[in-house]
């Protein structure tokens, strides 16, 4: 798939004032892309333009080359999306998004099964149980399934981690690293650390401008100057001898520890 | 001095399941920031809310500075602030002045001594120039301090956070560890935080762990990580993993 | 575009609490009681905006807010114009400015009342009640919750519905017509949102030690001012107006 959501001179304002200025560039499939930055930076007004909820921005967003038309080709989700649960059971929930798209009665409940199991949730167990009885990590994975069982091609989603603990949000990280090989993955979050690979794209805004990175380059910004972006402190620390290097390992001991004996290697031999 | 002796606490009395607490003790002296963790449903945001004097303990006896807070409801100095993750959810005045003023109008401050209080701490936090403000106005960060201000002008004698940098930027959670520090040196008042953020780890000298309703850990940071491997519900935090292959290695 | 207070300074503000929740009280009545003619109804409404403007309040601000109502408008003005013998424009149009001004009229009022001025008034307002073994502070309390979560819960009814339409909802597309269930979706999670926030706002609240049965102290002190007085008879005269307006 090669299509991709495409920025063009996109200038989003809020109440009259230009939050983000200038946009270009493009989200595309196999990696997610991430949108970083402030609270107050315009990162959900961005979101929401793409949606086609916000209007007040200037310039275009096209997809696979035409204006992006947005109804019925995006899934949104904000902050706790298990706040929009209004069914009394899992099964009623996943498939309420597909009875609204008109799909015929014998395909809905076994698409919707089909796509419970992907987010890792057997359906034999879940598929009858009341949203509320499930554990936080799992009614969080419930409610990213209800929200995208239609499979639209972009999905956005805004801070989909937040108040997981560290194990359901690195099994989450997983799963929406898997979604961006067949869909547009767009995720607002205040912890990139927890997704970036070498390749992820990120979008950073700041002071109402926006700058795209690699995720390699992200980091390396961060590591070298804090006040860029304040990653783990840990994580820093490591890396700052090996801020030349051509590429970064992700935020997580194994990786790091991998890679720091690796350069040492590398080093030994020269 | 927070004393916790044999305090169990369940919601409903009538079924066995139902703990939260079972039997814990503990006493934690004021001076060093002490961290409480535990996963969803471990018991921890029970004891801060047993602290701050929400909720009264069924068995066992809790004390702050030697009162018991559920029945300590102050005019003598206030025992235990407490202040919750969401900002939005705990302001309760319409303007900063009202915010500030709500706490020390239930204490019964009177009229002459609240103005002076009020004005005093909010410029203290930097919102002097912003009491007639309404707090919708107010940016995210300053809605946070608001909150931390209108705990600290009752001048409680220990401050209990829940959850406090789990919806922040890091930005903002770098400044609101800043901000809790500098309270923690400048004033003699015991900060108690409670957080499942591996991250937030690093600024905790003292460790309260709870796990399915019990005390599992107490003690100094340092011996938590020199045990952690015989603490089996604890989720190492990437910065001791990566520490501790590296030591393995010559 | 919000209603909820705005800091200002004119003589609305400065007026007592208990002369400003009255005045507002007798405006609403005369919207929703008075048995004006359109001509005079569509008068009061410009005298109301015109008191508004002298009171130095966002105009603008107040008229875009109609926009949150203009589906209920339509409704009524629907409801009220089809008569026996067909669709009238004069009922309609009549029963759209009673909503009209009890609306103005409101969002002046919590645009120049600050939750200490809403709390005074209500806790006046309901201290007879506890005569009857009713409990007023509570009810002064509801009632102020209710005006303090209205800015946040009306941007939370905003995330809610875009979220439920981004899932394929079609909320408002069914107009008039659309049912009940088709507004599940919006309905049951604003109202589980609502109480939980109002779960946490009564735990806060208690935490900065708030007992209903304690006795508290008042940050502010509201005396009886220059305009109050004007004021106050400014209020007797539009319930005379009202009475006089429904006289057979």
């Amino acid at each position: 798939m090669n299509a991709q959501l495409e920025l063009k001179n996109l200038t989003v304002s809020y109440g009259g004032k230009a939050v983000a200025e200038n946009l270009n560039g493009s989200f595309g499939f196999g990696r997610l892309n991430l949108l970083v930055g402030r609270a107050g930076s315009g990162k959900s007004s961005l979101l929401l333009a793409i949606a086609g909820f916000h209007t007040e921005f200037s310039g275009q967003i096209l997809y696979d080359g035409a204006v992006f038309q947005s109804a019925g080709n995006f899934s949104l989700t904000f902050q706790d999306p298990e706040s929009l649960f209004f069914n009394s059971s899992v099964g009623d929930e996943v498939e309420y998004s597909l009875r609204m798209r008109e799909l015929p009665e014998s395909e809905i409940t076994p698409r919707a099964q089909q796509w419970l199991q992907r987010w890792g949730l057997d359906p034999e167990n879940f598929y009858q149980r009341h949203p509320f009885e499930l554990s936080g990590g799992e009614k969080r994975r419930v409610a990213l399934a209800a929200c995208t069982v239609a499979m639209p091609p972009i999905i956005l989603l805004d801070e989909p981690l937040a108040g997981l603990d560290a194990n359901g949000q690195k099994a989450l990280a997983e799963m929406l690293n898997q979604l961006a090989y067949e869909h547009i993955v767009i995720v607002v979050t205040h912890e990139p650390e927890v997704f970036l690979q070498s390749d992820s794209s990120v979008l950073f805004l700041r002071e109402g401008q926006g700058s795209w990175f690699s995720g390699n380059e992200f980091l390396r910004q961060a590591v070298h100057d804090r006040d860029f972006y304040p990653l783990p402190r840990w994580y820093c620390h490591a890396m700052a001898p090996f801020a030349a290097a051509p590429s970064l390992p992700p935020v997580n001991a194994e990786a790091v520890a991998s890679f720091i004996a690796r350069e040492k290697k590398h080093a030994d031999q020269l | 001095m927070i004393v916790l002796d044999k305090v169990s606490f369940r919601y409903n009395e009538k079924s066995e399941t139902s703990f939260k607490l079972k039997e814990v003790s503990f006493s934690c002296p004021k001076g060093a920031i002490t961290g409480v963790i535990g996963g969803n449903g471990s018991g921890k945001s029970t004891v801060a809310r047993l602290i701050a004097g929400m909720i009264e303990p069924q068995t066992g006896i809790v004390t702050v500075d030697g009162f018991a807070p559920f029945n300590h409801t102050g005019r003598c100095g206030f025992l235990a602030g407490i202040i919750f993750q969401t900002p939005d959810n705990q302001i309760v005045g319409t303007t900063v002045a009202e915010d500030l003023a709500f706490g020390l109008e239930n204490l019964g401050v009177s009229y002459d001594e609240m103005q002076v209080r009020v004005r005093e701490t909010a410029s203290r936090f930097g919102l002097g120039d912003m009491l007639a403000t309404p707090v919708h106005y107010l940016s995210g960060g300053q809605k946070q301090l608001l909150c931390i201000a209108s705990v600290m002008i009752m001048q409680p004698s220990w401050m209990i956070f829940d959850e406090p940098t789990s919806h922040l930027d890091p930005w903002a959670r770098d400044s609101f560890w800043h901000t809790v520090k500098t309270f923690a040196r400048e004033h003699d008042i015991g900060v108690m935080v409670v957080s499942q953020l591996a991250e937030d780890l690093q600024h905790f000298e003292q460790i309260l762990a709870f796990n399915g309703g019990s005390l599992v850990f107490n003690g100094p940071i340092a011996k938590l990580r020199a045990n952690v491997e015989q603490l089996p519900w604890f989720r190492i935090p990437d910065a001791w993993k990566l520490e501790k292959i590296l030591e393995a290695r010559p | 575009m919000q209603i909820s207070y705005k800091p200002g300074n004119s003589f609305l503000y400065s007026l007592n609490p208990l002369i400003k929740g009255g005045l507002c009280f007798v405006l609403i009545m005369f919207f929703s009681l008075n048995g004006l003619q359109l001509p005079a109804m569509a008068g009061s409404l410009v005298a109301l905006l015109l008191f508004a403007a002298l009171g130095r309040l966002p105009l603008a601000d107040l008229l875009l807010s109609i926009r949150r109502i203009w589906f209920l408008l339509v409704i009524v003005g629907l409801v009220q114009g089809f008569r026996g013998n067909g669709f009238e424009v004069v009922p309609a149009l009549e029963s759209m400015a009673r909503i009209l001004g009890v609306f103005i009229a409101a969002g002046c009022y919590l645009t120049v009342s600050p939750q200490s001025e809403l709390m005074f008034f209500w806790e006046t307002i309901f201290r007879p009640l506890r005569l009857l073994g009713l409990p007023a502070r509570e009810l002064a309390l509801v009632m102020v919750i209710a005006v303090r979560f209205l800015p946040v819960m009306l941007s939370e009814i905003d995330r809610i519905r875009m979220a439920q339409i981004a899932r394929g909802a079609r909320l408002g597309k069914g107009g008039f017509f659309s049912s009940a269930a088709a507004l599940m979706p919006l309905m049951i999670p604003t109202l589980a949102q609502a109480i939980i926030r109002g779960e946490e706002l009564a735990e806060a609240m208690e935490a900065r030690g708030y007992r209903v049965s304690g006795n508290r102290t008042r940050y502010h002190r509201f005396g009886i001012g220059f305009f109050d007085i004007p004021a106050g008879l400014a209020a007797l005269a539009v319930a005379a107006i009202a009475v006089w307006s429904r006289m057979p």
